[in-house]
């Protein structure tokens, strides 16, 4: 594959994928810059092994990998310089969210709340639709790590829900939380 | 009433701001941290000497024992070919050469040498150090097409060795061991601003060693501490019937491994994994359970994703894993597994990143490796006889090409682009040689 042809290819396939990649991204991350600077490092990365993944497919699916990676990567290393608090003193408490903003700024300012890995196993289930086995395999641990997470942090979700005074956060065809 | 976690999740996104992201930028991005691989520490004396050689050779099973002692050697758990398979390489039909340089008579004094080529085609020269230099290293970088150098400011460099780690467009970057073995400097050329700047590590371990340093795709230096080294058998070694030691089938040496940046001394990592030889593709690291002996399993790294995989790469019974390269998906790695009355069982196995079994040259001296982002596997033959010199086995067509038939007892090299290689050969009766860089035509 000589460099125009992957530079084409790879192109095409960015395109298309990187505003999903985006959402993905904010959704783990909670700020629209980060999340772009993490879809470009993840493009970077499928950039790199786009003629293995041509011929063994799955760039998709790569690519989601390379994104979350890279976002557990800044998180790791604004953990080693940074030290954030468990909770921001400059965001609003789940009653402040509640009374001012609505149920999705709810959920983002809950999600913000919980581990960098319990936060992509609901993105990854819940938003990419990946299944149990499948988001093992993004965030490399075992579905029985998923299923703790997941657990855990729809717990919390919940937790946070009742706390802000919000209606019910519940899965709709997947039965009542927690699971 | 309830809240839908999915729908709120598509709710957050279903509005998003404008697109930050610069597909350019990423192209570029992607592109330098590919072209970065060249870098390689290291592989020096393995693609030291290339030398570019053609012959077509299919693949599976080829090549047949020949009678007495080669026949006993154990046949490797894959494809076989031996070096006498190859076909002889045609200048402008398989291989061009882009430029040579000589030293009469290195017996004499130190001389000057191609340490690699930068991103950009120009070859890395060294001048001495040598009595016409005041015993300083001078470097320049040489346009191969008209060989006029561009001499570099002095870097300080003394009589230190030397390794080029990067041979970029924008740096270079070159290791070296301050004379001790236990220090190293990291020696950085702008390009643009023609100035020398140095790193050291003061974190780094005093037992971190200089070789088997590898750059990885991500900029970072990756080196390595020894943390057990094979052991002897009782009362040493067997002797071979010529007295010398036959050491197959060692135990082979563990380290742990660390990285550093090449611009900030402060930062050192602790990489928290036991490897033996590591190596890295533009996407993967590479690493087998131990080095200089018996290598265990070899694992892959997905660099992007973190994923791991590992596999048996089916060694032969008796073979030291002695050079671990890789490019691509394939690994490269040469081996000696032991010596049968007088015929070495020297093997140089090339596998996928998969573990699948590509080829494996099997020879009474030979040893080899690719460089990163090469297709090129550059093998010495250093038996005397008409199998000696230098051979390239191109991992794209499969061919394995008999370069040259003899080789200087000096060496030459360094990383290169895609394709081209370094290889050596003597002049003024041993006492001289001369240095070749090539490029593979496809």
């Amino acid at each position: 594959m000589d460099r125009s042809s992957r530079d084409a290819d790879f192109s095409e396939f960015a395109a298309a994928a990187h505003s999903r990649l985006r959402s993905t991204a904010y959704l783990l991350c909670g700020d629209w810059e980060r999340a772009s600077d993490h879809v470009q490092e993840g493009l970077i990365r499928v950039y790199v092994a786009w003629p293995r993944l041509v011929r063994r497919g799955g760039e998709l699916a790569y690519a989601r990998k390379a994104v979350v990676s890279a976002f557990l990567d800044a998180s790791r290393k604004r953990s080693s310089t940074e030290r954030p608090s468990e909770v921001d003193s400059e965001r609003p408490s789940g009653e402040d969210v509640a009374a001012q903003v609505s149920d999705r700024a709810v959920l983002m300012a809950a999600l913000a709340r919980l581990p960098e890995r319990q936060r992509a196993c609901v993105v990854l289930r819940y938003f990419e639709d990946l299944d149990v086995r499948d988001t093992a395999v993004a965030l490399r641990c075992s579905e029985g790590t998923v299923k703790s997470q997941t657990s855990r942090a729809l717990a919390s979700l919940r937790s946070m829900f009742e706390s802000a005074s919000r209606d019910e956060l519940a899965v709709i065809g997947e039965g009542s939380l927690p699971w | 009433m309830v809240n839908d976690l999915k729908q709120l999740l598509r709710d957050n996104v279903s509005s998003p701001p404008g697109d930050g992201i610069d597909l350019g930028e990423v192209l570029a991005s992607g592109r330098r941290r590919v072209r970065r691989r060249r870098g390689v520490v290291g592989l020096g004396a393995v693609v030291a000497a290339a030398t570019v050689a053609v012959v077509a050779v299919g693949l599976p099973g080829l090549g047949s024992d020949r009678a007495g002692p080669a026949a006993q050697r154990p046949r490797p758990d894959a494809p076989t070919i031996r070096l006498s398979d190859a076909q002889r390489a045609s200048v402008g039909r398989d291989y061009e050469v882009l430029a040579t340089y000589t030293n009469r008579d290195l017996d004499a004094a130190n001389g000057q040498y191609f340490d690699g080529v930068t991103d950009d085609g120009l070859i890395l020269f060294q001048d001495g150090p040598r009595d016409g230099t005041r015993l300083r290293t001078r470097l320049a970088l040489m346009d191969p097409a008209t060989g006029t150098k561009d001499w570099l400011p002095d870097a300080g460099l003394g009589q230190d060795n030397i390794r080029p780690v990067q041979l970029g467009r924008h740096r270079i970057v070159l290791l070296s061991d301050n004379g001790t073995a236990e220090h190293w400097t990291a020696y950085t050329f702008d390009r643009e601003t023609r100035s020398w700047s140095t790193t050291d590590w003061p974190g780094l371990p005093r037992t971190v060693e200089l070789d088997g340093a590898q750059l990885g795709p991500d900029g970072r230096l990756y080196v390595r501490s020894l943390v057990r080294a094979g052991e002897i058998p009782d009362g040493g070694w067997p002797k071979q019937e010529d007295g010398d030691a036959e050491d197959a089938d060692a135990q082979g040496d563990g380290y742990h491994l660390w990285s550093v940046s090449l611009s900030d001394g402060s930062d050192v990592r602790d990489e928290q994994l036991s490897v033996g030889a590591i190596a890295f593709t533009d996407d993967a690291m590479l690493w087998t359970d131990r080095a200089d002996g018996d290598a265990g399993r070899v694992h892959v790294r997905d660099l992007a994703t973190g994923t791991e995989h590992s596999f048996d790469p089916h060694l032969g019974a008796r073979c030291n894993v002695l050079g671990f390269t890789a490019s691509g998906d394939r690994i490269v790695m040469s081996e000696y597994c032991g010596t049968y009355g007088k015929v070495r069982d020297d093997r140089l196995q090339i596998l996928t990143t998969s573990g699948d079994q590509v080829v494996t040259i099997q020879d009474d001296g030979v040893a080899g490796g690719v460089g990163a982002d090469s297709d090129v596997v550059v093998a010495d033959g250093y038996r005397q006889g008409d199998d000696s010199g230098t051979y390239l086995y191109d991992l794209r067509t499969n061919r394995l090409l008999h370069i040259a038939h003899r080789m200087s007892h000096w060496s030459v090299g360094g990383p290169t682009r895609r394709n081209e290689f370094f290889w050596h050969t003597p002049v003024n009766g041993g006492r001289g040689a001369t240095w070749w860089l090539g490029k593979l035509l496809d």
